[in-house]
């Protein structure tokens, strides 16, 4: 772990953190919510092993990476803009795209409106859905899954932090990472006011790891990670003009039959039965790993390495 | 001459656009793009030209202008908005790839159309204004600050300050001041002065224009007003977040590029036309071809009318391989 360096960089007006090693092709990470570089700790250093270079910054808004004040910085368009900035930086061309949670859904439009900088994707637990022209992505979700729904809750500015802030922080990370209750995570106030205490850290996930995010969410908060989910209304407004186009760039998904987005209501027959595909034409593979979770990338790291390293190998 | 232009509403990305229309449907679209302030009807001669040449003309109001609906508030025109609607448009007509043309705030949009759908898009010319690339490290309005509040794009930002400054004169007026212009620096105002009282009204109509044709436009904006096409200029600094995905990206659809060399923006040293013949521009738009038309200004598309339809019938022509 010490191996691992770390710097900022300057990029789209803000100073983005980053971790990296090794040298080689490049692969970029990108964590999702509530999440950080530290996700990826593992596949850094086996990625250093196989001869990349492994980067994987702390997204804007997370960690020690900047985060501006208004939701409004905080469209896919400004996040998929750090990263070109990033590559820029990097004197990077092309890199292998690696996703997860929120970091799926900005590669997904990475790879849609700049697929000349991505060279292949690996991308985890959160499918492409195409915009839906008629409806706005929070109002899709608040009908299909009422206002508790967590996207729903999470839209108030200090709503959703002042119910956080209610809840140990240690208990709260260790409740967000080794759930794996695959119920629509629904979260009406009164949840907070009693939370059960987790059961005890599996193996994957140690006291250190607890004290890490911890310690990060601590300093910083969930504002700027919450501000995705505030921006995703106005994402929608601005990714109009790619309304019916496909992703071009060879993708393998990977998802745990463990995971609470897995059991949304039509996923499983949208993933296998071609639903995805005519999206994602160049969809190659699709795993789902048995008995994970949301965080396959930490439950289950070595088999999580070797399906993104057999999938890039090929390019 | 525009008695068989048909007209009709369509619905796109959300609005209602007021669509112009020539020529046999099953032709190649050409879709044109109209600048600040005008509509339509500033591609009259080449809507004519262009369907009796093979062609399927589809011009739009765009949004914010005369027929078409004008969404509210600034945040709803950025360049993201107005390449959705184009969109809507092509796909309303079925159309794969289109012919495009832009001029002024239209090339932009057409500019923008070839960084988010270069799919879309079989060939491009832009009318006056070029392709600029993003500074990363200066916002549009700041680097407008540097003009002084007498730049006109300053002066449209402010929501009501032009609207008020030209509700002085009547709409013909304001028209005639916009349509006859002659001056070829940035639109810079003096001190405590509104660019639309800088701006002079000739003391007779050039050759190229009617007064019933400007009364066209007249009739049009004393209806829509002039809050959605400001708008335009209001959402610049939203662009410019907006593009930054694209920083460095180089244009690689065929264009071409045809200004007046008396167009706003051509006085002196660095001028919009030594910038589009530079080794820069070149460098970003690789594919490019460059016409400067000699005493044309602004409003090119009008005032010299036959020359640009010959010219962005050439390079269509030439895209589909046909030589006259």
């Amino acid at each position: 772990m010490e191996k691992i360096e770390h710097t900022t960089v300057s990029t789209n007006g803000i100073n983005m953190h980053v971790a990296s090693i090794g040298s080689g092709p490049v692969v970029l990470f990108l964590h999702g919510f509530p999440d950080l570089w530290y996700s990826w700790r593992h596949q850094l250093l086996s990625f250093a092993d196989l001869g990349y270079r492994a980067i994987a910054p702390d997204l804007r808004g997370y960690g020690d990476s900047d985060s501006p004040p208004s939701h409004e910085s905080y469209t896919l368009l400004h996040i998929v803009g750090d990263l070109v900035g990033l590559l820029d930086s990097l004197g990077v061309d092309q890199v292998f795209l690696v996703g997860h949670d929120w970091g799926a859904i900005i590669a997904w439009w990475m790879c849609m409106i700049r697929p000349d900088r991505v060279k292949a994707l690996v991308n985890m637990s959160v499918e492409f859905h195409p915009r839906n022209p008629s409806v706005k992505t929070v109002d899709a979700f608040k009908a299909l899954f009422g206002e508790d729904y967590y996207i729903c809750r999470f839209q108030e500015p200090g709503d959703i932090e002042e119910d956080f802030a209610l809840v140990d922080m240690k208990k709260l990370v260790n409740g967000f990472f080794t759930s794996h209750n695959t119920r629509p995570p629904c979260i009406p106030k009164s949840v907070f006011k009693y939370l059960p205490d987790p059961p005890a850290l599996p193996a994957w996930f140690t006291e250190q790891d607890v004290c890490f995010y911890a310690d990060k969410f601590s300093q910083k908060g969930f504002t700027g990670g919450l501000n995705y989910y505030r921006a995703m209304n106005l994402s929608w407004e601005l990714t109009a003009p790619w309304d019916g186009l496909q992703i071009k760039v060879p993708v393998k998904y990977i998802t745990g039959d463990l995971d609470p987005t897995y059991h949304i209501p039509g996923t499983k027959e949208y993933i296998h039965d071609g639903g995805l595909k005519k999206h994602v034409p160049f969809l190659q593979e699709v795993v789902v790993m048995e008995g994970v979770g949301h965080f396959l990338q930490q439950e289950k790291p070595k088999e999580i390495t070797d399906h993104i390293y057999g999938f890039f190998k090929k390019f | 001459m525009t008695s068989e232009v048909r007209e009709k509403k369509i619905k796109t990305n959300g609005i209602w656009l007021n669509v112009a229309e020539k020529g046999d449907e099953g032709e190649p679209l050409v879709l044109l793009l109209h600048g600040f302030p005008e509509t339509w009807f500033s591609w009259r001669h080449q809507i004519d030209f262009l369907s009796s040449h093979g062609y399927h003309v589809v011009a739009p109001d765009l949004r914010g202008y005369a027929d078409s609906d004008s969404p509210p508030t600034h945040e709803s025109y950025t360049v993201s908005h107005l390449v959705a609607d184009v969109i809507g448009l092509l796909d309303h007509y079925g159309t794969a790839q289109a012919f495009v043309a832009g001029h002024d705030w239209g090339a932009i949009i057409g500019w923008s159309l070839c960084l988010f759908r270069p799919d879309r898009v079989k060939g491009f010319v832009s009318l006056s204004v070029p392709y600029s690339p993003r500074d990363p490290n200066l916002k549009p309005s700041d680097l407008f600050k540097s003009f002084g509040d007498g730049l006109y794009i300053t002066q449209f930002q402010e929501p009501g300050r032009a609207e008020a400054a030209f509700a002085k004169h009547d709409c013909l007026t304001v028209m005639k001041k916009f349509l006859l212009t002659t001056r070829s620096d940035f639109w810079v105002a003096p001190p405590n002065t509104e660019i639309i009282d800088d701006l002079e009204v000739p003391s007779t109509l050039p050759d190229w224009i009617t007064e019933e044709e400007i009364q066209v436009y007249a009739d049009k904006f004393q209806k829509s007003g002039f809050t959605g096409p400001l708008n335009y200029y209001r959402a610049m600094d939203l662009n410019w977040e907006i593009l930054a995905p694209w920083q460095g990206y180089k244009i690689v659809i065929p264009t071409k590029f045809i200004a007046g060399d008396k167009d706003i923006g051509n006085e002196g040293a660095n001028g919009t036309i030594k910038y589009v013949k530079g080794e820069m521009f070149k460098s970003i738009v690789p594919n490019l071809e460059v016409v400067v038309i000699e005493d044309g200004h602004h409003f090119i598309q009008q005032e010299m009318s036959e020359r640009v339809s010959q010219e962005i019938l050439s390079f269509f022509n030439k895209l589909r391989n046909i030589t006259e």
